[in-house]
């Protein structure tokens, strides 16, 4: 009795398992031609969610289009050591003209006081390599080393940040800012910018310049700047309008009374 | 019951607290992102709240329900002192204290992963670490059921293991295989990265092996209803059960088919194959047949308790039917939701027709369906059962428990329904904030009300649930003697091998190694799968 019992409900597993495997890896693939152009086992390999190969060799995968050099890692984020940010205080007084010597509020130039590390690092390779465009700012960077651009970016992000009118009334925060508009895939700008949550790579963007602002959204709409990595503000910059890039460009833009 | 009342009685106010507390958190999610409130402007606080509300509804609530009705059982059963007091109670404190330290960087917005996690989201290792030791603290009880098992069959050679224990020792058994996936998943590849060490994960051998706990962890929570609709509903309506061996077949089916299905929630995910996901659906359509063989066997167990009382014609003994008692009203319930909830779930499992469903909020309408309505309902009629035991109370007051099971049923109802309906029309699920002056979704607009007032007759429910316990632990009494329903045909013999587990958890072993060995192992060796991590709440 126990013998036959156990036997069966082997047995019968055994071939539910088998049938279910013949019709997930030969049968349903067999009618499907991406799965049996190159025969039976290549058929079962795909189904496995392994192709013998992933590509041809007589017909080479498009080089990629190219937005940045930059591989953003935690590393970069972390605070500097003392001598590094001695040293990108007196490479940063090359900066002073536009970026002030505080690193804040001169010639609609970026501000810079309190930027985390890893987003000024980014820039200034970007620069450098020219996957982001500026006559000033590529000469200025071209002649930069590695260890120059790290030390610009610790000393410029231990500087106290520009002050600027906090937000008391959420309602008088655009709703972009803090809900985006779903229904045209536009997510919330702080949603990666600070506020809700802080992405590596995002700027701080708080008292930035208004002309600086809004020129760069123009520029990710229309496609002239590309140096984000996954075209995240192309896309989002595209969907708005110019009244809505105006009033973004002035909430990040308010300044202390 | 001789030595564990204090423990099953801890088990079970625990669970109900973190209940109570979790429920407010949906109800508060449901109006918020409801018309009846004005936008809360962070969607942070939002899934801070889902988080904190699925950790514990999904950990918290049916671990303990089922550890402390095991353990219950264990006594009830076997007729004989829990073996392990101890052990039980470390068990218990280290579930409290994972489920304290898991809560508290939720609180702060430094685990905002909800409670699937989703690498490579990666939030506090404190939180990880809770949910460690709320497992572990389940383990301990695995193994007392093992052991307290053990002992009485050394008692007792030869003789028939009572079938709530079976089911018991089933359900603990599935348990300790099932947690393995996850338990891998936050070891291996989720606690190095939140404890600094990496700063890249594999989010995609993470979700595997996350599907691996995923659905196996829903018969987890479904084992301890079950086995009060073998073991208690028979008894509790006056009737028997028509079928011991059916309940045996039904426990054992579920060990061997739950585990290796749960690739059914990664039909989306691109990294496994295509033929794995057909036999993963096609195991998944295999667990409705223990579901269909309870069904068929409580409803002929039910109709013997309505001829017994003079029912009688086709339909006519329905009419005979002890409606006025708790768990008729209970069972009924629980019927009525499992079938809408499984008819869904079969949609759920097919591979083409889930492609329409896939991340709606039909998917969230059907687990709250499903769980929140079928299983914990039966978690209430259970604690209704066991309460005169544990306490020493009177008999509670029918009138109140009654009201209590109608507001759940209602109330879960007009939660889930208009959640499928607008899941087909496509509205996504995990959405903290819904645009509703878009004329796409004005339309829309009235069911996401809806749900939100099913939520509100659900949080008078559960407070109805704790009044009940609480005030009417307060009255003494003396309780009947605890029984479990006698089966129709009390002497027959049960098989051997529906007399013990090592056939079907080998079984069930195999079947996982067959089902999952060669995915995970394919993705752990494949190179550059890894993708950063976003560490949640650090900036």
């Amino acid at each position: 009795m126990r013998d036959r019992s156990v036997l069966w409900s082997v047995v019968a597993l055994v071939a539910l398992t088998a049938i279910s495997m013949v019709i997930g890896f030969v049968w349903l693939p067999s009618v499907h031609a991406d799965f049996t152009v190159k025969g039976l086992w290549d058929g079962i390999c795909r189904a496995a969610g392994v192709p013998a190969s992933w590509g041809t060799a007589a017909e080479p995968a498009p080089a990629p289009l190219r937005t940045t050099a930059v591989v953003l890692e935690p590393a970069m984020a972390r605070p500097g050591a003392a001598d590094a940010v001695g040293r990108g205080a007196t490479l940063a007084l090359q900066c002073t003209m536009c970026h002030s010597a505080r690193g804040a509020k001169e010639a609609n130039a970026p501000n810079l006081a309190g930027q985390y590390p890893e987003v000024v690092m980014k820039q200034l390779s970007d620069y450098q390599k020219g996957d982001r465009t500026s006559a000033i700012m590529q000469a200025l960077a071209g002649k930069l080393s590695a260890r120059d651009i790290q030390d610009l970016a610790l000393y410029y992000a231990q500087l106290p940040r520009p002050k600027n009118t906090p937000v008391t009334d959420m309602g008088a925060v655009p709703p972009l800012v803090k809900t985006g508009d779903p229904m045209r895939n536009i997510a919330p700008c702080a949603a990666c910018h600070g506020g809700m949550e802080q992405k590596l790579g995002t700027p701080w963007l708080e008292g930035m310049p208004k002309e600086y602002l809004a020129q760069q959204l123009a520029q990710f709409a229309s496609g002239e700047r590309r140096n984000d990595s996954h075209a995240q503000m192309r896309n989002m910059a595209r969907a708005l309008s110019a009244k809505e890039i105006e009033e973004l460009a002035a909430f990040y833009a308010r300044q202390a009374e | 019951m001789f030595l564990a009342k204090r423990l099953v009685l801890a088990h079970f106010w625990v669970a109900f607290a973190a209940f109570a507390v979790a429920i407010l958190l949906g109800e508060w999610q449901m109006i918020v992102r409801s018309p009846l409130h004005a936008w809360i402007s962070n969607p942070e606080h939002y899934y801070r709240s889902v988080t904190a509300h699925g950790t514990a509804m999904a950990y918290v609530l049916p671990t303990l329900v089922a550890m402390g009705f095991g353990y219950a059982i264990c006594e009830l059963a076997l007729r004989r002192p829990l073996v392990g007091m101890r052990w039980a109670w470390a068990g218990f404190w280290l579930a409290i204290g994972g489920t304290l330290m898991a809560s508290a960087p939720v609180a702060a917005g430094r685990a905002t992963v909800l409670y699937t996690f989703y690498p490579p989201l990666i939030g506090s290792a404190f939180y990880y670490l809770g949910i460690v030791l709320v497992v572990v603290g389940s383990w301990i009880w695995v193994a007392l059921m093992a052991i307290n098992l053990r002992a009485w069959r050394k008692e007792h050679p030869g003789a028939t293991v009572p079938l709530a224990m079976y089911g018991n020792v089933t359900g603990a058994y599935l348990w300790a295989w099932t947690s393995v996936g996850a338990a891998i998943e936050i070891l291996v590849l989720i606690l190095p990265v939140a404890l600094g060490f990496k700063d890249t994960i594999d989010a995609g051998l993470a979700r595997v092996f996350f599907s691996w706990t995923l659905h196996a962890i829903v018969y987890f929570w479904l084992m301890p209803a079950y086995i009060a609709f073998y073991t208690i509903v028979p008894r509790a309506i006056g009737g028997r059960l028509y079928s011991d061996t059916m309940g045996r077949v039904a426990f054992v089916l579920f060990l061997v088919f739950s585990m290796p299905i749960g690739i059914h929630h990664l039909f989306a995910d691109p990294q496994v194959g295509a033929g794995f996901k057909f036999v993963h659906a096609l195991m998944t359509a295999m667990v409705s047949v223990p579901t269909l063989l309870t069904v068929f066997t409580i409803a002929a167990s039910v109709e013997i308790a309505a001829r017994l009382r003079g029912g009688r014609g086709a339909f006519g003994w329905l009419k005979a039917l002890p409606w006025e008692h708790p768990m008729m009203l209970a069972v009924a319930f629980s019927f009525v939701m499992l079938g809408f909830g499984g008819a869904g779930g079969i949609i759920n499992m097919s591979y083409q027709l889930n492609e329409t469903v896939h991340n709606t909020q039909w998917v969230t309408g059907h687990f709250h369906l499903m769980f929140g309505g079928a299983i914990v309902i039966m978690y209430f009629a259970i604690a209704y059962d066991l309460w005169p035991q544990l306490t020493g109370c009177a008999p509670l007051p029918a009138g109140l428990v009654r009201a209590q099971l109608w507001t759940w049923f209602v109330g879960m109802l007009v939660l889930t329904m208009p959640w499928h309906l607008v899941g087909i029309l496509g509205m996504p699920r995990r959405m903290a904030y819904y645009d509703y002056t878009h004329p796409a979704l004005q339309a829309q607009a009235w069911t996401v009300t809806a749900s939100a007032l099913g939520g509100a007759v659900l949080v008078v429910s559960a407070a109805l649930l704790v009044y009940v316990l609480w005030r009417s632990g307060r009255r003494a009494g003396t309780p009947e003697t605890f029984r479990f329903s006698l089966p129709v045909h009390a002497a027959a013999r049960v098989p051997a091998a529906l007399n013990g587990f090592a056939l079907w958890v080998g079984l069930m072993i195999a079947l996982t190694l067959v089902n999952y060995g060669f995915p995970i192992a394919q993705l752990a060796v494949l190179k550059e799968t890894s993708v950063p991590a976003a560490r949640v709440g650090v900036r």
